[in-house]
């Protein structure tokens, strides 16, 4: 009896440890079916096989823009992001069907795990079939693993034509190319206003005051002194994220920069120059420590500064404590719309001035990039190969670029007398006043603009155009762009030469000492425990470390670089 | 008089004050810790339910001003916190039952010292402890067993933590082996005494590894953020850390920049945390709960 019973129990559990095994088994089997088999069955050789042949059939003629005869599906990953939720199925995602007749089918990551999933994904060969690379490096570290399908046999008049006139008109693009070949599809700005680090100042108290804007970055010091002597206890000149963020965002407007191109600090383009220069380690530096000390000592600058978090800008400029900052000029308005919640201050304006001169004369500032966006490589095993890559070259036609900037044609937008793609003012309505902000509201809702799927691509064309309609447009923000306009100072940042594997080694060498040797330097210098006499020593070590090589380096590089595109 | 009366207690209690000042300063040793622990949590709570006017001067400190719940709104409005939270329910919920059951049943037969090749296997299972195969190939492993993109592939790898299962190994052993033996003369066998007499006397351990693995279960972002390609299945914890860290991600985007409002974030925070806050009294009774006394006779 008991031994009956024994075997029954253990039966049991036998029984149940295998059924539990096999429905996670089955589950996990279905997934993997389903996954696998949607991709390969449905599209799979038959499409690729008919859809050579059939090109001129009555059903083609009947949608000109398909690029498949039978539906097929595309995975693309992506970076999701908080501002603008991406999601699948919108309306624009629908609309590149039924031009298409290709599903895109997003794999959406967080946006503060992107890094880590992308890695994985491409070190273990398993991603989809398109996936947004963030930065050069992502190239160059996985090109030579032929995870990536060379594009050079695609770009051409004939197979991509639309890719293809963006690829003669920005030459440049070819900089993205390793060893000769091309593995990537950037993104294409289309229409952008660029804005960039600019100086921010709060007008309304200059108007009070009677100081006039300053023109030169002295008549500025001047400004804040006469500012902070007016309120006491405030600190005028508000700054985020400790020292490295206040040199990477002043340096270059006074004189000489200190780099951020994603291989350490310090080397940066100088336009004025036409070569790359190792910030740091150059004469000019010192007039950049000598003013930032200055507006220490003056008590203007953020005492705290070195150790500023990346939230103390926003705290100190948007409860009036501060008066100026140097960033993104892009937070004035934030800030603006803040301050004046709080009585007594409506009026209050943070207003972006025009570069002010530096001791060198020079009015400098660098823009933020606005001729390519988002890197997008394809899946070396990606199926239906063809259709993809007619697919993507779509994207680069008008029609794909106003479908996936504006949505749907008689839903969202519809087309003005100039054939121009115009906003639907009752669509947009619905957004007014939606959180986080119209325009992100307006583009996550139907799926469009550059942070979605989408190749040329609008960001502030369509914003401003969603603002006028809703009203969020604001004189400050008028004004705001037409003072970035009108500045000359302005340039676009300057794109990395592609290196060798060797350089690439000796690059890391050589600047990983460097910066290192630099960052505990800079506050003694700022805050004033060190002369400025003595900065000339530092630059021998750093000369001895290696600096001049590493600048040949990179200016050999790039004149590889732009040798290649004459 | 009062001096007198000093003089008395002083003479008649020497360490009365002596200890009087030790338990004054230890009280205010602990409430100084207490703060410090409190606080940060306090703080989160406080800013959730406070305007972002107020937040952004840097005005919250220690009382909530302009006090609503619009984040909190916001935050329900949110549907994807929805889904993660069912999500990360569903993943709590299954992922703790395979972890009790796989954990309980590798330390029962390790805790018998009957048991053929005890040492051998213990060594082996001790290994995984120090040694692990790495990230990218156990992604692949997953990746081979067509789990990825599944919730198995969050349930199953952490079926068994070592470190628990040596915990609840021990506890075992604590059970005397009378009253084991006791059974297996009753005519139980082995699984009866594990079912019937070792796991009821082990509630407390169960208890323990409950909590353990839930909060574990309920904290962990990693995996399914590697593991998972659609947003539908995300726990709550994968959304949480990006609307938490993407603040400090605002960078440098062309045109004006929009900043998730701290409430937001903290309210985020707040529901996300508070459940698991709640399991932990349950479960307590058991921690200290006595559950062997008076078992074994003579």
């Amino acid at each position: 009896m008991k031994k009956s019973l024994l075997k029954k129990a253990t039966a049991l559990l036998a029984v149940a440890a295998m059924s539990a095994s096999l429905l996670a088994g089955c589950a996990s089997g279905e997934q993997g079916n389903t996954s696998s088999g949607e991709a390969s069955s449905q599209p799979g050789s038959s499409v690729a096989d008919s859809s050579v042949g059939s090109e001129q059939t009555p059903q083609e003629n009947e949608h000109p823009s398909w690029v498949s005869e039978t539906p097929i599906e595309v995975r693309i990953m992506l970076m999701d992001n908080a501002n603008q939720p991406l999601a699948n199925d919108t309306p624009a995602h629908d609309e590149i069907f039924n031009k298409t007749n290709v599903r895109i089918k997003l794999e959406i990551v967080p946006q503060s795990s992107y890094d880590d999933k992308k890695n994985i994904a491409l070190s273990t060969n398993n991603f989809p079939d398109i996936v947004y690379l963030r930065s050069y490096t992502d190239i160059t570290d996985y090109a030579d693993e032929g995870i990536f399908e060379p594009l050079s046999q695609y770009i051409n008049e004939e197979t991509m034509p639309n890719f293809y006139k963006f690829w003669q008109q920005y030459p440049e693009m070819q900089r993205y190319m390793v060893d000769g070949e091309m593995y990537v599809f950037p993104g294409i700005a289309r229409e952008e206003t660029a804005n960039g680090t600019g100086p921010v100042i709060r007008t309304d108290l200059l108007e009070e005051n009677n100081i006039p804007i300053p023109n030169t970055f002295d008549e500025l010091l001047e400004a804040l002194a006469k500012l902070k002597e007016i309120y006491p206890d405030s600190i005028p000149w508000a700054c985020r994220q400790g020292t490295g963020q206040l040199l990477k965002t002043t340096a270059y407007m006074l004189g000489c920069g200190h780099g951020d191109n994603g291989r350490g600090q310090g080397m940066y383009w100088d336009a004025d120059k036409g070569q790359y220069v190792y910030g740091p380690a150059a004469e000019e530096f010192k007039a950049v420590l000598t003013y930032l000390n200055k507006a220490y000592e003056m008590g203007v600058l953020d005492p705290e500064y070195a150790t500023t978090d990346a939230n103390s800008m926003a705290t100190n400029a948007s409860s009036g404590k501060s008066f100026f900052f140097l960033d993104n000029s892009g937070f004035g308005q934030n800030y603006t719309n803040e301050l004046r919640k709080i009585e007594g201050l409506e009026n209050a304006t943070f207003q972006v001035i025009p570069i002010p001169e530096n001791s060198f004369g020079q009015r400098r500032a660098v823009a933020f990039g606005t001729t390519f966006g988002k890197l997008f490589a394809v899946n070396a095993k990606a199926e239906n190969k063809e259709e993809l890559i007619k697919f993507i070259d779509w994207m680069y036609s008008q029609e794909g670029s106003d479908i996936t900037n504006y949505g749907v044609e008689g839903l969202s937008f519809q087309y003005n007398a100039e054939g121009e793609p115009e906003f639907i003012p009752e669509y947009i309505m619905q957004f007014k006043d939606a959180s986080p902000s119209d325009y992100y509201a307006a583009y996550s809702n139907l799926g469009i603009t550059k942070l979605d799927w989408c190749l040329w691509a609008c960001n502030t064309k369509t914003q401003f155009e969603i603002q006028k309609i809703t009203g969020s447009w604001t004189e400050v923000s008028d004004e705001y762009w037409e003072i970035i306009a009108a500045d000359e100072a302005y340039v676009q940042p300057h794109m990395s030469p592609s290196f060798t594997a060797e350089e690439s080694e000796r690059i890391s060498e050589i600047t990983t000492d460097l910066d290192t040797f630099f960052a505990q330097e800079y506050d003694k210098y700022i805050m004033g425990n060190a002369d400025i006499a003595d900065w000339d020593k530092l630059i021998q070590k750093a000369e001895e470390k290696g600096v001049r090589e590493l600048e040949q380096i990179w200016n050999d590089a790039e004149a590889r670089a732009a040798a290649a595109l004459q | 008089m009062v001096i007198n009366m000093a003089k008395r207690i002083k003479s008649k209690k020497p360490q009365g004050m002596g200890s009087k000042m030790f338990d004054l300063m230890n009280y205010l040793l602990l409430a100084v810790v207490g703060f410090i622990m409190f606080y940060p949590m306090y703080y989160v709570f406080i800013v959730s339910i406070s305007s972002s006017q107020f937040i952004n001067q840097g005005m919250v400190n220690f009382i909530p001003r302009g006090i609503n719940f619009d984040a909190y709104k916001a935050v329900f409005a949110n549907a994807r916190i929805w889904t993660g939270y069912r999500n990360t329910l569903l993943y709590t919920g299954l992922g703790t039952l395979i972890c009790l059951v796989c954990t309980s049943l590798c330390a029962y037969p390790l805790s018998r010292k009957d048991f053929y090749g005890r040492s051998v296997f213990t060594v082996l299972i001790m290994i995984t402890m120090f040694v692990n195969g790495g990230l990218i190939p156990t992604y692949l492993v997953i990746n081979n067993l067509k789990l990825i993109n599944t919730m198995w592939a969050i349930v199953l790898p952490p079926a068994i933590s070592t470190y628990n299962m040596v915990v609840m190994r021990t506890s075992f052993q604590a059970i005397p082996d009378s009253l084991v033996e006791s059974a297996y003369l009753d005519g139980a066998n082995d699984i009866t005494s594990f079912t019937k007499i070792v796991l009821p006397l082990s509630k407390p351990i169960l208890a323990t590894m409950t909590l353990f693995y839930a909060v574990h279960h309920w904290n962990s972002y990693f995996p399914a953020m590697i593991y998972l390609n659609d947003q539908e299945k995300y726990p709550v914890q994968v959304l949480m850390r990006d609307i938490v860290v993407q603040g400090d991600m605002a960078g440098e985007i062309a045109g004006t920049v929009n900043v998730i409002a701290t409430n937001y974030k903290y309210a985020v925070i707040i529901i996300s945390i508070v459940p698991i806050l709640l399991v932990y009294p349950l479960l307590q009774k058991y921690f200290t709960k006595g559950v062997m006394v008076g078992a074994v006779k003579g």
